[in-house]
């Protein structure tokens, strides 16, 4: 990409405008923010009759996403500006991340379940087309859809759980099912429903066992794993989780999910981050491990855990987001994500070595940074809740690790031995690529050094997932002494997990049963399956054997057929039987012995005959039940039949000349023996039963009233064809036409053949 | 009366779609016409057999009395010539078809689904 890169030809300037929207929505936000005091509420009433309202509410934490939507937003589109430019299709990008910001928008306002699952989905849907970017890459294409695949399906278990709430609570209003939530905690469902919405904030939030999809995502362009793998759809699972947590906190059940899921992925996120080489890819390890670290933290007890769920949002947000720029600019000015090919690249790249420099303090939570007043609050958290031991330890390697990873991306990046290559010529990235990081870190700073300027909105915030909560203040909740150890403690442990990173990796690369055991091999299983199933099923049902559909066709009529009969089993009436009637038992009889030599013979002509005997017998029980033009119409296309037949005489006889005949055998096929006689059986009963019921004249009565005076004629059926449903019999005149259009090569063919053969 | 009809038109069904069943492009074919001729059957007899003389207004009424149901003959009779049409023309098709995969074999009319195995479609992948 950075060899074809060239600003003065690429639309930067257009790409540019596209910042328009997230700028402006910051700036009317910040300015409604800081007039109007929450919670905003809007109401319409969209589907009253399904109680699905167009209802949106902020409060403190919707207001703390807001803002990292719209100003991580703003800075995301300037930097994609610098960075896509002179890409192919580089506008989709701002598009599409447009259409995201409204959705996320929407998802973090939204106080309708359903409101909030169809924007759920659609951050999903978004996030598939801009993982695909690329998409004439293989690579990108399979992230994309396992990216749609894991968080859309959690998307649909989540609709199923909302719907269970909504069932339970009777509303599907976010805030009423809140205020209700002590009453419904002896429902029965109520695990069920819960452990469906688990189900979707963990895809989504990537949490274990559903975390593989993130660090694949990387495929997307760097600004959109900036944005949505790193500062906003990931957290989405999170927010409702804290979102739900006042409703759900009380639960034993609810908090040792949450405690448990978020521990394993924290340090699921860590081990993998020492796997990589990559440096964008160890980002998204350790955006796992964060996002962990914050479901951890909702389950929580106690009243600091909400302050630290939203230290933790925010922090993240501005750290992660400026090393995943970083990671950008890296990528364009030297051509590599590699951490083996990147050292002391601070000669080529000062300004953004001064951003990772900030972003990697507040990462690894050094004093003066955002990320040090979140890792007080987390620690003062975690002293209050009494953790077990256990998780006490993983949050020891979680936080060395991820001090480990920010030294590694500042430190080792930056400031190690410069052993670039000088025909790689390595250079700094342009303004737009440098003002997003900057302004982030320099963030970052100004909350480290003054907590006390963003204490309104995380005390907001943390009211909001804890309502009892009074004015607590960031500065009250820590207080220096034990938190200040755990952190040294991390720190050193950071100091060697950085040292011997080498060391470690090699080690743990050697642990290659971890790709064949994790959840991403099973998900690869599973898709794999998919497609074995669907062949093998194809080749079952599919099989191009014209006799076998014909077979399942009929079966399944039948079946059904005789399903149907058998509900209304206590209501069958049987016809009466009358006296025997010598002639129609005689013409029945000529059917039957027609159609059960044609079962017999083998030869084609007699075949033929058999078949025309059937034709004859019909015929007769016509005329012995009243229907004489019926009997003479059968006997009249019997006989032109047999002039047909005498036709293609030679051709149908000529069975033994063809290259691949059908051996002649007598071999019954019982499978097929029994689907037949079950359809004779079903449409036998079917007639007896129909003519036990009273049967409706009117018609019949209407053309026998009606042919004399109206059309002048004697003979109803006649009268019928001819003059009630003429238009039928002219079609019936144009069907005969075609089969002798259609028939008429082959009389042609039968000619020329005799002719060749005399 | 129904009784016989019945009967015999549920055998000759059984017997058609026995036959329709085959393998045997051309028993196939046959099998279709017996159906048919079965079917007609079927479709009178729904009309009822209350009565036997023919369904015509004697000379000097005006209105249809104690005959058989015309409706259904008319319904049949159009079915007849109609199935008569079908029958020759499936005829048709089966020789060319014969003659053109040179084989009576239902299993070798594979041209618009060819086996799994034919190489024709594009292989399972394999991950």
């Amino acid at each position: 990409m950075s060899a074809d890169f060239d600003p003065a030809a690429a639309g930067v300037g257009r790409l540019l405008a596209y910042a328009a929207l997230p700028l402006a929505m910051f700036l009317a936000l910040a300015t409604a923010l800081a007039s109007i005091p929450l919670p905003w509420i809007l109401h319409w009433s969209w589907v009253p009759s399904l109680g699905v309202d167009l209802a949106f509410h902020v409060d403190g934490l919707a207001a703390q996403m807001l803002l990292l939507i719209c100003g991580v937003g703003s800075l995301v589109f300037i930097y994609a500006a610098g960075y896509l430019a002179g890409t192919p299709r580089a506008e989709r990008v701002p598009v599409l991340l447009s259409l995201f910001l409204l959705a996320m928008i929407g998802a973090v306002t939204a106080d309708n379940l359903l409101l909030l699952f169809v924007f759920w989905e659609m951050t999903s849907v978004l996030s598939f087309l801009l993982v695909g970017f690329s998409h004439e890459q293989e690579a990108s294409r399979k992230s994309a859809q396992q990216a749609l695949l894991v968080t859309g399906g959690g998307g649909l278990f989540l609709l199923a759980g909302f719907l269970l709430l909504g069932d339970m609570a009777g509303t599907l209003s976010l805030r009423e099912l809140i205020a209700m939530a002590p009453r419904l905690v002896d429902e029965p469902l109520l695990p069920l429903a819960l452990s469906l919405v688990f189900v979707g904030a963990f895809t989504k939030s990537a949490q274990f066992p559903f975390h593989f999809w993130l660090p694949n995502a990387m495929a997307a362009p760097t600004p959109v794993s900036a944005y949505l793998h790193s500062a906003t759809m990931v957290k989405l699972g999170i927010y409702l989780l804290a979102r739900l947590d006042p409703a759900f906190g009380q639960l034993l059940f609810w908090d040792l999910v949450l405690i448990a899921a978020g521990s394993i992925t924290a340090l699921w996120g860590a081990l993998h981050a020492l796997r990589e080489r990559d440096l964008k890819r160890i980002l998204a390890w350790s955006t796992v491990s964060s996002l962990g670290t914050l479901t951890m933290l909702v389950g929580l007890p106690g009243a600091t855990a909400p302050l630290a769920v939203a230290a933790l949002l925010f922090s993240h947000a501005l750290y992660k987001a400026t090393l995943f720029f970083v990671v950008g600019n890296l990528d364009h000015g030297a051509g590599t994500r590699s951490i083996d090919h990147l050292s002391g690249m601070r000669r080529y790249m000062p300004w953004t070595a001064a951003a990772a420099a900030l972003a990697a303090m507040s990462m690894a939570g050094l004093p003066l940074s955002m990320g040090f007043v979140a890792k007080e609050v987390i620690a003062g958290a975690k002293v209050e809740a009494d953790l077990l031991a256990v998780v006490g330890y993983a949050a020891v390697i979680v936080g060395a690790v991820s001090v480990a990873v920010a030294a590694t991306a500042a430190v080792h990046v930056f400031w190690g031995r410069d052993t670039c290559p000088r025909d790689a010529d390595p250079h700094e990235a342009q303004w737009t690529m440098l003002l997003p990081p900057l302004a982030l870190a320099a963030l970052g700073l100004l909350f480290g050094i003054m907590p006390a300027t963003v204490d309104p909105l995380l005390a907001e915030a943390a009211r909001a997932m804890a309502p009892e909560l009074g004015g607590l203040m960031v500065e009250s909740a820590y207080d220096g002494g034990p938190v200040l150890g755990a952190l040294a403690l991390s720190l050193v442990f950071g100091g060697f997990v950085y040292a011997f990173w080498d060391r470690l990796h090699a080690a743990l690369e050697r642990m290659s049963w971890i790709d064949s055991f994790g959840p991403a091999a099973w998900y690869q299983r599973k898709l794999q399956a998919l497609g074995q199933i669907s062949a093998w099923h194809t080749q079952r049902l599919q099989h191009g054997l014209l006799d076998r559909y014909l077979l399942v066709l009929i079966a399944t009529v039948t079946a059904a057929a005789l399903l149907a009969l058998s509900f209304a089993a206590e209501r069958w009436l049987w016809p009466a039987t009358q006296g025997i009637n010598p002639p129609l038992l005689a013409a029945g009889a000529i059917v039957v012995a027609g159609a059960l030599a044609a079962l017999w013979v083998r030869d084609r002509f007699v075949l033929l005959l058999a078949s025309g005997l059937v034709g004859y017998g019909c015929a007769a029980l016509f005329l012995f039940a009243g229907a004489p033009d019926l009997a003479f119409t059968q006997f009249a296309v019997e006989t032109v039949f047999v002039v047909v037949a005498a036709a293609v005489l030679p051709e149908i006889r000529g069975g033994a000349t063809l290259a691949h005949a059908l051996p002649i055998q007598r071999r019954v096929e019982p499978l097929k023996l029994l689907v037949s006689i079950a359809f004779g059986c079903a449409l036998t009963l079917y007639l007896l039963l129909a003519a036990g019921q009273p049967l409706d004249p009117a018609l019949s009565e209407f053309f026998g009233a009606r042919s004399v005076p109206a059309a002048h004629g004697h003979n109803v059926v006649n009268v019928i064809i001819v003059d009630f449903r003429a238009l039928d019999t002219l079609g019936e005149i144009a069907v005969l036409a075609f089969a002798l259009l259609a028939a008429a090569p082959l009389f042609k063919l039968a000619r020329q053949r005799r002719r060749e053969t005399p | 009366m129904i009784w016989i009809f019945a009967v015999v038109m549920g055998i000759g069904v059984a017997a058609g779609v026995y036959l329709a069943l085959s393998r045997d492009l051309f028993r196939m074919v046959v099998g279709l016409s017996v159906i048919g001729a079965a079917l007609n059957l079927l479709v009178f007899a729904s009309g009822r057999l209350d009565s036997a003389a023919p369904p015509i207004v004697v000379a000097g009424t005006q209105i249809l009395t104690n005959a058989a149901n015309p409706l259904p003959q008319a319904l049949v009779l159009t079915a007849i010539v109609i199935g008569f049409a079908l029958l020759c023309f499936s005829l048709v098709l089966v020789v060319r078809l014969m003659r053109a995969a040179d084989s009576d074999d239902a299993h070798r009319l594979r041209a618009a689904e060819p086996p799994h195995d034919a190489g024709l479609k594009p292989p399972l992948e394999e991950v």
